[in-house]
């Protein structure tokens, strides 16, 4: 809890007992920042070598990895709903991470972007933003997909290429 | 009261673009990123994505394959082509044991650019495989490290024996329109095969 002057690159302390920190509770485990005053109070290294001391990404959908809809891919399109549905919880009692891929719809987004702005694991991703649109904060557009093998398609991409000094 | 923060509602009415995307392939440190970033409008971003690992040892086809997950660094970038539509690249790992993420990353593709470096080719015989087999349109891009080529084109081709039909093109990652370029290469393809006039495969009898 004391904060210190920079994390020391571990030079390798097996014998470091673990850090004592329980009240490091918050779970953001994807920001790649060292968090100031995360290091253990004496003058070991971080004790687990990397990641060791953080939840598993998984933890933020309470260990959920799958029964997303399969039709969120990277490239899917993510926007806010103009307002929340009757009822739901404001927006400011909803996790940190729900708070921010909320303030990131304003315009739409693609779901690869939300993750990698956020930042958080695409697994962990999508499955947050299959939640949020559950309770009606987000529209995820799913069905606005294109045919790959339209001709159209391909020819509206070749000439907006083209387009490209 | 809770929503002095959000935007008028008709702010965000417009209609979302319809997302199209490129595979961007190869192996380590071939140009993937700077490929994607010569022509994207955003800086590259990354993603971290868990993917489903097949551990396929070349060396011992009798092993069974051993299924793990692994953490997979995608960098990207798109291109807004028009009010409606919205292309994105993807980069991805060229090493066969990230084949599953192909599988995720081809769905829906309009097509896939591998990118080579000629001094080392050996890198690219796994995407080279999965997207002949998976029917993928693909260009070959042999990346020309400060315009020096160490074999020439034909040279690659015959070494990767890909088929006939497959571009096989230099290029270089750092300028805009030569990436754009081999993309337009790329789609041309997708074109002719989405057009159907593409021979089929091998040659007529």
């Amino acid at each position: 809890m004391i904060p210190r002057d920079g994390p020391e690159p571990a030079d390798s302390e097996p014998a470091g007992h673990s850090p004592a920190g329980p009240a490091r509770a918050r779970i953001r485990p994807f920001l790649n920042a060292p968090r100031p005053g995360s290091q253990p109070t004496a003058g070991h290294g971080p004790g687990p070598p990397d990641g060791g001391e953080r939840p598993r990404p998984f933890v933020l959908t309470s260990g959920r990895v799958d029964g997303v809809d399969p039709n969120i891919c990277l490239e899917t399109q993510v926007s806010v709903r103009p307002a929340p549905p009757p009822g739901a919880a404001p927006v400011e009692t909803l996790t940190p991470e729900m708070q921010a891929i909320i303030a990131m719809c304003a315009e739409p987004v693609s779901v690869a972007e939300i993750s990698a702005r956020v930042p958080l694991h695409f697994g962990v991703t999508k499955i947050l933003v299959g939640d949020l649109r559950a309770n009606g904060y987000l529209d995820v557009h799913t069905t606005d997909v294109a045919n790959p093998h339209d001709p159209e398609t391909i020819l509206r991409v070749i000439r907006g290429l083209r387009t490209i000094a | 009261m809770d929503f002095v923060q959000s935007p008028e509602p008709g702010a965000s009415s417009a209609a979302p673009p319809i997302p199209v995307k490129i595979v961007i392939a190869g192996g380590f440190a071939v140009g993937k990123t700077t490929t994607v970033g010569a022509i994207s409008e955003i800086a590259p971003l990354t993603t971290e994505a868990e993917m489903t690992e097949v551990s396929v040892g070349v060396d011992d086809p009798g092993q069974r394959p051993g299924k793990t997950t692994t953490t997979v660094a995608m960098d990207f970038g798109c291109v807004t082509i028009d009010a409606g539509l919205k292309l994105y690249l993807f980069g991805t790992p060229g090493q066969s044991r990230f084949g599953f993420m192909w599988n995720d990353l081809s769905y829906g593709a309009l097509g896939a650019m591998v990118i080579v470096d000629s001094g080392r080719l050996d890198d690219c015989y796994p995407v080279v495989d999965y997207f002949e087999h998976a029917g993928l349109p693909f260009v070959v891009a042999v990346n020309a490290f400060d315009g020096q080529l160490k074999h020439d084109l034909d040279a690659v081709r015959w070494a990767l024996a890909v088929r006939e039909d497959v571009p096989v093109v230099a290029f270089d990652a750092r300028e805009r329109r030569s990436v754009r370029d081999t993309l337009l290469v790329l789609l041309e393809l997708a074109l002719s095969r989405a057009a159907g006039d593409q021979v089929p495969a091998r040659t007529p009898h």
